[in-house]
């Protein structure tokens, strides 16, 4: 005879796979506190998150962030249920932080521990926002160190990773143009902002990995045809600066960024749609810091009406990194029964979307 | 340091990504662990292209991707040789900011692969590939502006200049005069 599974338990979740510092707790699929601290200042000097410095910050923040988010919640340590942290994939000295941190609480509190998949976490967290998530569901994350095409199965047991960038994230070429334009660190809020001045279509920028020898057909699908490449964009647009310097003529800097904006949530947004249409994804959620794009949610809002996919998008909050996605999943990994992960794991930097728990 | 001089020098053409990734494959399939290499050239001048190419001469795990947001990323060998240390040393200001990242630990036993190191990681070794690439850049006085830079096949050629460095490679030399 088995115990019952539990209904809502109530989960505590760590987050520190890159410059955010998170501790959330739910109960069930009820958000009851959200406590970050980033280090992103820190990194705006040397125009990105060095680990060393996440690190460090990491461990500054966590004791005060986890006694923000018990006194937001009104729960104490001993009332939890479960632990929860993220083991990966993240930067690995960022994510050590965590693990050890989480391992402690384990230890001092005889609570169980779940390792968990930072990416799966991402998608998990939707149920905080809009309730249980649908069947036939699929995900689209996109942030400074990822762009994925998620086919969601089952959220605490069967993830498939159907796409993904083969040279630079999305985050990582705004950035990067950002830099090529002189617009400072970070990149996607700025370049969102100023190509509002521009004209999306002045310049041709290459979409990557859209020419048929990479996509192939649905039947005979090629290597890449759900796959991204900034690469080929970045270049173009290092070279557009080129020639407006060379002529020494002011370079267009709203049209250049806005430009550039329409070649990357053109190609990310007609690749998850082809990616819902192919596989029988109904429901499409975004999550990552880049789903704060305006222009991202616009395009990506009209193209799945078109293509009848619903669209869910949590919260701003939510979608950026944060313990409260930690704990979501969890609790689901909890309620279907899932075993607890022990003080034995490691962090893992590349662990797989098949790993959703460890 | 300052009035070393290279050992010898070759300057290679390449007509696209997949020449350059070639090129770099036939390069990486001689190199061994101790190995470092320095990259230089400009945004989107093929840094990370030539790395894949590394990493398929070496038989290192696939997947290569750009190191920028994590700066160092570790690809291990898939045939028991050494393992690819990829890093992007742009947004490290001086050796100092380097040695955090602790590239000596896996030194030794790895090829390691520095973009945007110039100046900055010489003094791991006394031997070292500089690699510079050199992509045709925009537009001359006179010519009329591109606005139409989409994805075409054509050629995008790019000049790949390597300088060798110390010890190691005065008796080998991969690629002809």
């Amino acid at each position: 005879m088995s115990a019952p599974l539990p209904t809502a338990p109530l989960v505590l979740g760590i987050e520190s796979s890159c410059d955010e510092t998170g501790v959330g707790i739910v109960r069930g699929t009820e958000l009851l506190a959200n406590a970050v601290s980033s280090s992103m200042e820190e990194h705006v000097r040397f125009g990105g998150v060095i680990p060393e410095i996440a690190s460090r910050a990491h461990l500054d923040a966590f004791v005060p962030t986890l006694r923000s988010a018990l006194d937001t919640a009104g729960v104490t340590l001993e009332e939890v249920d479960a632990l929860a942290v993220t083991s990966g994939p993240g930067l690995s000295g960022a994510l050590m932080v965590g693990v050890a941190a989480a391992k402690a609480l384990a230890l001092a509190t005889g609570k169980p521990l779940y390792a968990i998949n930072h990416l799966v976490a991402h998608v998990g967290v939707g149920v905080l926002d809009g309730g249980d998530l649908p069947e036939n569901l699929g995900a689209l994350l996109v942030s400074g160190g990822h762009t994925e095409i998620l086919k969601v199965d089952a959220l605490a047991s069967d993830v498939t990773l159907l796409g993904a960038t083969i040279d630079d994230a999305a985050g990582e070429a705004y950035d990067k143009v950002a830099r090529l334009l002189g617009l400072g660190y970070p990149g996607g809020p700025v370049i969102d902002r100023i190509a509002k001045d521009g004209n999306p279509k002045a310049i041709r920028f290459p979409r990557g990995l859209t020419m048929p020898k990479f996509t192939g057909t649905a039947e005979a699908p090629g290597r890449h045809r759900y796959d991204f490449s900034f690469s080929g964009l970045k270049t173009a647009v290092a070279r557009c600066v080129e020639q407006y310097r060379a002529r020494g003529e002011e370079i267009p800097v709203a049209d250049i960024a806005a430009s550039f904006q329409e070649a990357v949530v053109d190609v990310v947004t007609s690749k998850a749609v082809l990616a819902c249409r192919e596989h029988g994804m109904s429901t499409l959620l975004l999550g990552g810091g880049v789903a704060a794009n305006s222009r991202l949610r616009e395009l990506l809002a009209a193209r799945c009406a078109s293509a009848g996919i619903a669209l869910r998008v949590p919260r701003p909050g939510l979608c950026t990194d944060n313990g409260a996605m930690v704990a979501a999943l969890a609790a689901q990994v909890v309620m279907a029964g899932g075993r607890p992960s022990g003080l034995r794991f490691a962090a893992d930097s590349g662990q797989p979307v098949t790993a959703i728990t460890l | 340091m300052a009035s070393e001089q290279a050992v010898w020098t070759a300057e290679v053409r390449t007509d696209d990504a997949d020449a350059t990734r070639t090129l770099a494959a036939r390069l990486g399939a001689g190199l061994q662990a101790g190995d470092l290499l320095v990259l230089s050239g400009e945004l989107g001048a093929g840094k990370t292209t030539f790395t894949q190419g590394l990493g398929e001469g070496l038989g290192v795990r696939p997947g290569i991707i750009s190191p920028t947001f994590v700066l160092v990323r570790i690809h291990p060998s898939l045939v028991g040789g050494p393992d690819l240390v990829h890093v992007d040393a742009y947004r490290l200001d001086s050796a100092g900011e380097l040695e955090d990242i602790d590239l000596e630990s896996t030194l030794a036993t790895s090829v390691t692969v520095v973009e945007w190191g110039r100046g900055k990681v010489e003094q791991l070794s006394d031997s070292r590939l500089e690699v510079t690439l050199l992509r045709a850049t925009g537009a001359h006085a006179g010519e009329d502006l591109v606005f139409d830079f989409d994805e075409t096949g054509e050629a995008d050629p790019r000049t790949i200049r390597i300088e060798a460095y110390g010890p190691r490679w005065a008796a080998v030399r991969p690629f002809g005069s």
